[in-house]
């Protein structure tokens, strides 16, 4: 009797013993939510007073491709570029070609005779809107990181990260003018570029905007080089520019509004072309968990906004309501 | 229009930056040193990947040291030195200081030092640093992920079992070869 006892006992003991410890385990098992008091938390500023969202997104279509670096839009098709591909689509996102470019593309923008110049590490080169390769220029220097292209008339901008510069150069690559670098006596700070986004767009009247990422500024320039006036407010908050190297992609549409588009907590917003807030185009709960790239952004003629969005390899088109 | 590519660079803060990597790569060396010293028979080391950890703040809770091994290393070769520091500054703090109020770092264990304009360096004290992963999460969010956690072997028992290990819901442990006891980032590559 006394045995079965201790016998019984020590079965409900071992019982015990294997409770806590599966308990523990899966209490604390690889995987499991536990709440973090060290989380950084940004849910706050995800949150937007819906009545500010002026756009709704309207149709989405897949770019099947690796590396995706940019878009640019015309009247006829949206181009992409991605790795050492050219990629056209219809507006319906039916694929017209892809064919190979000469390296890995950075950046894509069209011309008014709908060429199409793409940015490559060092250097530029320009296709017809068929995809055959018309311009190759050469490479500017080894410390060049070409990460945004604007064409007005036949002057190409290019922004080259690496060297903190924009060069103004001929449709053949040659360097007109050098804008942007620290000239106190032309007023110009100087571009801050922690990391490779530096984003440029010609507006309406011709003028140049640059994106300066490092004060989280716009800068508009004179045709000689001197700044003619800048805006741009650092902040989570839906007004500002979130943390280093933001606004990381912009576009100007035909009224001169600006579209920006932010990395860390991707959003897409439009500001006038004084620098006020007008509204948001895409908020930040319209990207996945977890996303970090700036979508890049164009504008067709109609104003509808263009995004290639990285994570979801998708270009997501919104429209203003 | 941008591209996603490695970090500019800079001749006087490249200076800066080597320096301060020297300085980190002889403080490791010393420490790996003593490492495979104090564990000649052990071949292998715990050691976390900072490219698949998430900071889900169990490096800080979990590890049988208290403060925990784990601790904050700077990659400064990948550091954009920025004024508005994801790592350093709360998420859209009152003003880019160095006040309390400002700091998003628990213990304060990140020093703020101005460079020049508009430059800023970042140093870990490792002896206020609890390994929580907070600033890692705001330098990978809005910088360009200098910051990143490591187990400092000179504090590392080198468990069995690292206690750690075993709920890292992004199994970013593993054992690494005693000799290479570190995964710094900027030193080795993604995948
Ligand atoms: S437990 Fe894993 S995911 Fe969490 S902070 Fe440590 S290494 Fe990162
Ligand atoms: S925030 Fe956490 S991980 Fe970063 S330095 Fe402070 S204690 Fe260390
Ligand atoms: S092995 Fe032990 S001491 Fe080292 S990090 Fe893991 S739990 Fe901490």
């Amino acid at each position: 009797m006394n045995r079965k006892l201790i016998n019984g006992l020590l079965i409900l003991i071992a019982i015990a013993i294997v409770v806590i410890i599966s308990t523990d385990f899966i209490g604390n098992k690889a995987g499991q939510n536990k709440s973090n008091p060290y989380e950084y938390n940004i849910e706050a500023f995800k949150q937007v007073d819906s009545a500010k969202v002026l756009y709704n997104e309207v149709t989405t279509f897949p770019v099947l491709a690796d590396q995706l670096s940019g878009i640019a839009v015309s009247d006829s098709s949206v181009v992409v570029a991605a790795g050492n591909k050219l990629l056209q689509f219809n507006f319906i996102g039916e694929e017209i070609f892809r064919k190979p470019i000469i390296d890995t593309a950075t950046c894509i923008t069209m011309d008014g005779k709908k060429n199409v110049w793409i940015g490559m590490r060092h250097f530029v080169a320009a296709y017809d809107l068929n995809g055959t390769l018309i311009k190759r220029w050469k490479s500017f220097d080894e410390r060049s990181v070409i990460t945004s292209l604007a064409v007005s008339g036949d002057q190409i901008f290019v922004a080259d990260a690496g060297n903190r510069v924009v060069y103004k150069c001929n449709r053949d690559g040659l360097i007109i003018a050098r804008i942007g670098e620290k000239n106190e006596q032309k007023g110009v700070p100087g571009y801050v570029i922690p990391s490779p986004y530096f984003d440029l767009a010609i507006d309406n009247s011709g003028f140049l905007w640059v994106v300066n990422p490092g004060r989280q500024s716009l800068e508009n320039y004179n045709a000689d080089g001197s700044l003619r006036t800048s805006w741009g407010v650092a902040g989570m908050k839906i007004e500002g520019f979130s943390g280093c190297c933001n606004p990381a992609q912009m576009t100007i549409m035909d009224d001169n509004s600006f579209v920006t588009s932010e990395k860390g907590m991707p959003r897409i917003k439009l500001y006038g072309q004084h620098g006020e807030l007008k509204g948001i185009v895409a908020p930040p709960d319209l990207f996945d968990a977890g996303s970090y790239y700036a979508p890049d952004v164009a504008v067709d003629a109609s104003n509808k906004i263009y995004a290639l969005d990285f994570a979801r390899k998708q270009v997501r088109i919104f429209k203003m309501k | 229009m941008s591209s996603k590519e490695e970090p500019v660079s800079h001749s006087r803060r490249r200076l800066i930056r080597n320096g301060m990597q020297v300085t980190l790569a002889i403080s490791l060396i010393g420490i790996a040193g003593r490492t495979v010293l104090k564990s000649a028979s052990d071949d292998l080391v715990w050691q976390l990947d900072p490219f698949k950890c998430v900071q889900c703040g169990r490096c800080a809770k979990e590890c049988v040291m208290s403060p925990s091994a784990v601790k904050c290393v700077h990659a400064y070769a990948l550091c954009g030195y920025c004024d508005l520091c994801g790592g350093y500054l709360k998420p859209d703090p009152n003003a880019r200081t160095t006040a309390a109020e400002n700091q998003l770092c628990p213990t304060a264990a990140i020093k703020r030092k101005y460079i020049e304009d508009p430059y800023f360096e970042y140093v870990i004290d490792e002896k206020l640093c609890i390994g929580c992963g907070k600033c890692v999460a705001g330098c990978t969010s809005f910088g360009n992920g200098s910051l990143h956690l490591q187990v400092r072997h000179d504090l590392c028992r080198n468990c069995n079992e690292c206690a750690i290990a075993r709920v890292c819901p992004s199994e970013a442990f593993s054992r690494v070869p005693s000799h290479k006891p570190y995964l710094i980032k900027g030193d080795f590559k993604k995948g």
